[in-house]
């Protein structure tokens, strides 16, 4: 109980938005390889899709933190926060461009030899979601490390 | 040359002072119980401004306060 009330707004923020985005993005690109799988996965469904799961999202995180900040009033950022957001911010700033790059690598390289890729577009754009999704889950988890290990 | 943390005796101050809680102390320098708390357990070296500031509120000179610990 102590451990937990010891948390900042921000850890407990960075918690519950690392939980419900990891769980709805599991999801999200489950339904997509079964959509894919199935020949499916087209513009129309693929955007009722996303559609339902951020809207899903949004009401999850805008609920969580409504409940969060009844039990602790949010804090002005102090200097540590605002570090800690720098960093983490910078690495996965990081990891969505070697992403982004591998990606346009895969698309012209993949392009010579016939890639699957290259010949769908609703695959580059899940890869490229995917891309932003793996930064955002780096963001969070390093965030919470900044904050219980240290900078 | 081994590396060089930043050691403090802000947890040994504030128990040296009758009111002086983590609260009251993120208070007097502006910033959160949990930087207090991060200070104090040597997980986050503060800036110069919020290191003055703390060695202000316990009334003592910053080295006195904060020093390097050569490992």
């Amino acid at each position: 109980m102590h451990a937990v009330s010891s948390l900042s707004f921000h850890e407990k923020s960075a918690i519950g938005t690392l939980i419900a985005l990891w769980f709805i993005g599991i999801f999200y690109f489950h339904s997509v390889w079964d959509l894919w799988q199935a020949g499916q996965l087209h513009p129309a469904s693929m955007t009722a899709l996303a559609t339902v799961l951020v809207i899903l999202l949004v009401v999850i995180l805008v609920g969580y933190h409504i409940v969060i900040a009844l039990i602790q009033k949010p804090q002005i950022d102090d200097e540590r926060d605002r570090l800690v957001a720098w960093r983490a911010g910078n690495i996965s700033g990081l990891v969505l461009g070697i992403a982004v790059i591998s990606i346009v690598s895969h698309i012209l390289i993949g392009g010579v030899f016939g890639s699957t890729l290259v010949q769908s577009p609703m695959l580059i754009a899940n890869a490229l979601i995917a891309a932003v999704f793996l930064a955002t889950v780096v963001e969070l988890v390093l965030t919470l490390v900044f904050y219980r290990r240290g900078l | 040359m081994g590396g060089s943390n930043l050691d403090n005796r802000v947890r040994a101050l504030r128990d040296a002072s009758e009111h002086m809680t983590q609260q009251a102390l993120a208070d007097a320098v502006g910033v959160s119980r949990q930087t207090i708390i991060a200070i104090e357990q040597g997980r986050y070296s503060p800036s110069l401004e919020v290191a003055l500031k703390i060695a202000q509120a316990f009334g003592e000179p910053i080295e006195r306060v904060f020093w390097f610990s050569y490992s």
